[in-house]
């Protein structure tokens, strides 16, 4: 057996640092060309079954009662008297016009370059102006904190390179996370793809939001004419009990 | 037309809560009422002199505890300092702190402006508080000039009250109900109708009866005013020449709770109105009704609008609990309003014989 290395090995091994810098270095570059991230919600392959609204209630540790996240769900009945199921998962949109940011009288709420609209909870007084200004129902004044909260698209776990809570628990995959500035990636490839296809919620508001949907009820995408169940149902918190 | 059924929807609980409703309604009362103060106490008008101390009695007693509700709708009232180490001037909530103070100083140093004189009489009787009574009045003098100054500081405070409060709920497009133009007036009418109603109040509570007449005749006018705007917001809606006004119909639509909100509001406000025109001695109903239809008001606009949903179908029904942010809250403020009332009154007579 030859007691000398093989010298092809060495030479990997030698190479081996400058390959691994070589990749690091236009990972580190895409980093600095300020990724812009959104969702892409595809309604169609959503089941309503409700793991996005619990993986962010555990992630983020949410109150009990509220949610960052939500899947309302509809039964929508046609013309023909056909009755289908509707879902819309709906979560604060980081908004490219955010009604919440000028509305905040401290400036407690702002938007980071990389499109993720957040809220400094030290500077926050809960006065809650941003929750009546939000159009989508996104916010609200967390019953443990008295300050305001939202989605954060999990800006701590995007941070640590690993997808927000709700898009890695959908076992449907209907949730998809990424960066628009990036033509490459999965959401940009989708979104190219689906071209004329997707809406927002709630367009005539001018929030432009980030949140893109496929397959969006235009009947379901702002307030729904229409009964709740909710309102038919007995709830002990409000009633007494 | 496809017809939904909301399976499961999810609706927020009001972000405002009582405590918005009692501060919009004490802070508007007391601006109301330190305008009905001018007539008497700086214009000099002899049929407006004895009205108008117990209108700045009710400008002072709401004006002092109208801060207390909304410090305590932020959770933990040390959080106001975050509205002076960062103010974000883009807001009309961050210009409103800075407008409080500046009504509220006014209004305090043009009441004791007014009261020195009475303060330096109260010292000459023999009582245990003649030598608190020497130090406030602080010669006694009746410096009508610096009245006037102070009261152009607090005039001017109070209508930028008005306007901060009116504007700042307006601005918010996302609630159907709030997003009008006419809020900000309907707002201001309605405080100088409370405001009045306040006066009247104390005027009852005094023995005062002689301005019944003065004060009932401008809470018909403004009960009027408050009919004509509330109708025009309603041909608004129902013609669609506001899409806000029509959207928060359309949300209301079929519900017989906004029905009976709606006959009770248009109802109170008529008999007010019906009251104020035809028993013109009378104080205290016209009083009392006047105070319910400022708060009513407000009430229907905080509670009632965030009640209307954003998203989806389901309203979340607000329900009045015996917890302080909601019931007692409610106690709480009227409870602080009356200790002021009490302490004020002990403290200074502001009945006729005490102006004469």
């Amino acid at each position: 057996m030859n007691a000398q290395p093989d010298l092809s090995r060495r030479a990997f091994f030698t190479a081996l640092p400058a390959v691994t810098a070589g990749l690091a270095i236009p990972a580190h570059a895409a980093d600095e060309a300020n990724p812009h991230w959104s969702m892409l919600i595809d309604t169609r392959r959503c089941i309503a079954c409700q793991a996005c609204t619990m993986a962010c209630s555990m992630e983020n540790v949410s109150p009990e009662g509220q949610f960052r996240t939500v899947v309302a769900t509809y039964a929508v009945t046609d013309q023909a008297g056909k009755t289908g199921l509707a879902v819309l998962p709906r979560l604060c949109n980081h908004c490219e016009e955010p009604p919440c940011i000028p509305v905040c009288p401290v400036g407690a709420t702002f938007k980071r370059a990389d499109g993720i609209v957040l809220v400094d909870g030290d500077r926050c007084v809960g006065c809650a102006y941003c929750v009546q200004a939000c159009p989508y129902d996104a916010r609200f004044v967390n019953h443990h904190t008295g300050k305001a909260d939202k989605c954060t698209f999990c800006s701590h776990r995007v941070e640590a390179g690993l997808l927000p809570a709700c898009v890695e628990t959908c076992v449907g995959g209907a949730r998809i996370f990424g960066d628009i500035n990036n033509p490459q990636s999965d959401i940009s490839r989708r979104l190219t793809a689906a071209k004329g296809k997707t809406s927002v919620l709630k367009p005539e508001a001018g929030t432009t939001p980030r949140v893109f949907y496929i397959g969006l009820d235009q009947q379901l995408d702002g307030r729904v004419d229409g009964a709740s169940t909710a309102d038919m149902m007995w709830r002990p918190a409000t009633q007494g009990a | 037309m496809n017809t939904t059924v909301e399976v499961l929807g999810f609706a927020r609980e009001p972000g405002w809560l009582p405590w918005a409703v009692q501060y919009f309604f004490l802070i508007g009362i007391s601006t109301a009422a330190f305008f009905l103060s001018l007539p008497g106490l700086v214009w000099r008008n002899p049929d407006w002199r004895g009205v108008s101390r117990r209108a700045l009695l009710a400008a002072l007693v709401c004006g002092l505890t109208a801060p207390v509700a909304l410090l305590a709708d932020l959770h933990q009232p040390g959080r106001f300092l975050n509205f002076y180490l960062h103010p974000n001037l883009g807001s009309w909530m961050a210009w409103g702190s800075f407008f409080i103070p500046l009504y509220l100083l006014g209004l305090i140093g043009y009441a004791w402006l007014c009261l020195r004189p009475l303060l330096a009489e109260l010292a000459k009787r023999p009582s245990p508080l003649a030598g608190l009574y020497r130090k406030l009045s602080y010669g006694g003098h009746d410096n009508l000039s610096v009245i006037k100054a102070a009261a152009l500081v607090a005039t001017l405070g109070a209508f930028l009250v008005l306007l901060y409060t009116g504007m700042e709920v307006m601005v918010v497009q996302a609630r159907s109900l709030w997003n009008t133009a006419l809020l900000p007036l309907i707002f201001a009418v309605t405080a100088m109708t409370g405001g009045i109603g306040m006066t009247a109040l104390f005027e009852a509570l005094t023995g005062n009866r002689q301005s019944a007449p003065l004060l009932n005749q401008w809470l018909a006018r403004g009960v009027w005013v408050t009919l004509a705007l509330l109708t025009l917001w309603l041909v608004f809606g129902l013609f669609g020449t506001s899409t806000a006004a029509a959207e928060a119909l359309a949300a209301m639509h079929g519900s017989f709770g906004w029905m009976v909100t709606g006959g009770w509001l248009f109802g109170s406000t008529l008999l007010t109105f019906w009251l104020a025109r035809t028993y013109r001695n009378s104080l205290l109903v016209p009083a009392l009704l006047a105070l319910h239809g400022a708060w009513l008001i407000r009430w229907v606009v905080f509670i009632g609008g965030q009640s209307l949903p954003k998203m989806g179908s389901a309203s979340h029904s607000y329900y009045l609990t015996l917890t302080p942010d909601s019931l007692l809250g409610i106690v709480g403020m009227a409870g602080l309003c009356v200790t002021l009332y009490i302490i004020l009154t002990s403290l200074i007579p502001w009945d006729d014989q005490a102006s004469a």
